[in-house]
């Protein structure tokens, strides 16, 4: 392994310049519903990305990210209801992504302080049990109309389809939460957190401050996955419980990441890339077989490769060049 | 405050929670003896209801004779996904990807559940159930009775089971220590597979038992997968007494709240117990029932 926080080769750059550069012309030369297809890959395997800052690195995986992105969703959406209509879309989508981030913060500290001190499976669970709490409060209080769901007002750019706009604010938010990851895996604290992954118990007594490092890694995915959430209401128009709330976003996080290699850049990418392709194109017309098909993929990937493509594909390389310097 | 409306609030409490608890039991012994969190317990418990509706337009066999068939069934579908799938997961990767095993595993039982019975709504009543007795001026009907008091009746047998039998000697020491169990002479890996398919055919009783009382559909199955965490969050783990401890709780907390705070907030309030439960005492009020408590 490499040490964690060395250069970046020059090929790395390169290539994402290169998949940057056909990211950003790829929405003038596809259909809308390609596009649309390219949304969906930005913005759950983007959000895959956020959801690895804490259980790529540790076994703290959370069931229920979707509370962060339900939060963002209504957040914003309902502000966007009591700003001044005069005010422009862009404006209040600036405000009310303000306003979610800062409420993503304080209930992921809220929250963050009792459930981090659960350990494994305790830990999912309490996160699923969180995001229930949320859509039910949604849903029995009117205040949030979470059941009859509200409109949110609609963006327009001159010179871009809705869909295009939509790629591009999810292209934005996919960076960034690439930037946020790799800046966090060659930090000390992504060196914390992968020793907290190993052993937590050492870690903390090797002087390593696993409280504070599990906080920030939880609190920063929780945001970005709240941002998402916004821009997803946005683009969707018109939002309830039911579209935003939901535990099959929580769970196809962890299949996506699973699928593609926990703990990689490219492994959540490529896993929603693939998932979201083979369950919405290949499958577009066989809808009762998606579940059994996700659940079939999600078996398969844990019992043959417990390491996602990627690791199956380093599996190969190593092979290959150990084939090549005529080693075994 | 009405004396009979609380009275009659809290009976049907007791009988909620004892449908709970017979809906848990499955859950808690696979968590208690395996560690495993089965998120394909909610399908378990579908299936066997199916199963019971099957039966019920097949053969005309009423949904209480139906019991033991579907208890066996399941349990030989339980038993084949623990010695083929999820004792795999558990030694290649963590506990944690057990999850994701009973997750997919659940995601493909309930589609082949929806190919084979369609996403309809069932009901698996009876006339002779609908009868309703009056105690002293509280309402029970037919159907709840004989719930209840077969959710009793299978939970007793399940403690005897564990505590009087051989086989329920090893399944209680395999989970104290496998090892030091396997030195005694216990085939660990058999009672794991043997635990899998008892509780799951605990969970298909339990599901001809919902049927009886509430109309069911293949989309259900989180309902119950979370019902049944909630119970042994708020009981204790891997004990029939403790899932009867925490069903009775969900089961008063669910008809209190929904009597005197409004039917729309039971669901709130289970979430927020089983938060708090979590945060307090993880292992529920009695704790491990194999382990040291903590």
């Amino acid at each position: 392994m490499d040490a964690f926080n060395g250069r970046i080769p020059a090929g790395i750059w390169g290539l994402s310049a290169v998949l940057l550069a056909a990211a950003v012309m790829l929405p003038f030369m596809l259909s809308p519903f390609q596009i649309r297809l390219a949304q969906q890959i930005l913005l759950f395997g983007g959000m895959a990305v956020a959801w690895q800052m804490l259980g790529g690195f540790t076994n703290y995986w959370s069931f229920g990210h979707t509370a962060f992105f339900g939060l963002g969703a209504f957040a914003a959406g309902l502000l966007a209801q009591q700003l001044d209509p005069s005010l422009s879309v862009a404006v209040k989508l600036a405000i009310g992504t303000v306003f979610a981030i800062g409420l993503a913060l304080v209930a992921a500290l809220a929250i963050a302080i009792p459930v981090l001190n659960l350990r494994g499976i305790y830990f999912a669970i309490a996160m699923l049990a969180f995001a229930e709490i949320l859509a039910e409060i949604t849903k029995t209080f009117d205040a949030f109309h979470g059941t009859s769901g509200f409109p949110l007002p609609a963006l327009l750019v001159p010179g871009l389809t809705k869909v295009q706009l939509f790629y591009f604010l999810f292209l934005l938010l996919f960076l960034t939460n690439i930037a946020v990851f790799v800046w966090l895996r060659r930090s000390r604290i992504g060196m914390g957190l992968t020793c907290i992954g190993q052993d937590e118990d050492t870690a903390a007594m090797l002087g390593i401050p696993t409280e504070r490092y599990k906080l920030v890694a939880f609190v920063l995915s929780a945001v970005l996955t709240a941002i998402g959430g916004v821009l997803y209401g946005y683009s969707l128009g018109f939002i309830s419980t039911g579209s935003v709330f939901r535990i099959d976003i929580s769970l196809n996080l962890i299949l996506y990441t699973m699928l593609g290699g926990i703990g990689t850049v490219a492994g959540p990418i490529i896993g929603a890339a693939l998932m979201i392709v083979l369950t919405q194109v290949v499958l577009g017309n066989l809808l009762d077989l998606h579940m059994m098909l996700t659940g079939a993929v999600l078996i398969a990937m844990v019992i043959l490769a417990p390491k996602g493509l990627m690791g199956l594909a380093r599996k190969a390389w190593d092979r290959r060049r150990g084939a090549a310097e005529g080693r075994p | 405050m009405n004396g009979t409306l609380l009275f009659q609030t809290l009976v049907d409490g007791l009988i909620l929670g004892g449908i709970f608890s017979l809906s848990a039991v499955g859950f808690s012994l696979i968590f208690g003896v395996l560690g495993v969190v089965n998120l394909a317990h909610g399908v378990f418990i579908l299936a066997g209801a199916y199963i019971g509706l099957w039966l019920k337009g097949a053969l005309g066999l009423d949904p209480l004779a139906a019991i033991p068939v579907v208890f066996l069934v399941l349990a030989v579908i339980g038993g084949a996904l623990q010695r083929t799938l999820v004792s795999a997961a558990v030694q290649r990767g963590s506990l944690m990807t057990s999850l994701l095993i009973t997750f997919g595993a659940s995601l493909i039982l309930r589609d082949l559940l929806i190919l084979a019975f369609g996403p309809d709504i069932q009901s698996l009543s009876s006339t002779w159930l609908l009868r309703t007795y009056h105690v002293g001026g509280v309402v029970i009907d037919g159907a709840r009775a004989t719930g209840l008091l077969a959710s009793l009746v299978l939970l007793a047998m399940l403690a005897i089971a564990l505590h009087a039998m051989k086989v329920g000697r090893a399944i209680r020491a395999t989970a104290q220590q496998s090892f030091a169990a396997g030195l005694c002479g216990v085939d660990s890996n058999r009672i794991y597979t043997l635990t899998f398919g008892v509780s799951a055919g605990f969970a298909g009783a339990s599901g001809i038992i919902i049927g009886m009382i509430n109309p069911f559909s293949p989309f259900d199955d989180a309902y119950w997968t979370l019902n049944a965490f909630v119970t042994v969050v708020l009981g204790g783990v891997g004990s029939p007494v403790g899932a009867l401890l925490g069903g009775l709780m969900l089961g008063e907390i669910s008809t209190l709240s929904s009597q005197y705070i409004g039917p729309r907030f039971p669901n709130v309030f289970i979430f927020c117990a089983l938060l708090l439960m979590l945060i307090v005492r993880p292992n529920g009020l009695l704790g491990n029932a194999y382990k040291a408590s903590v």
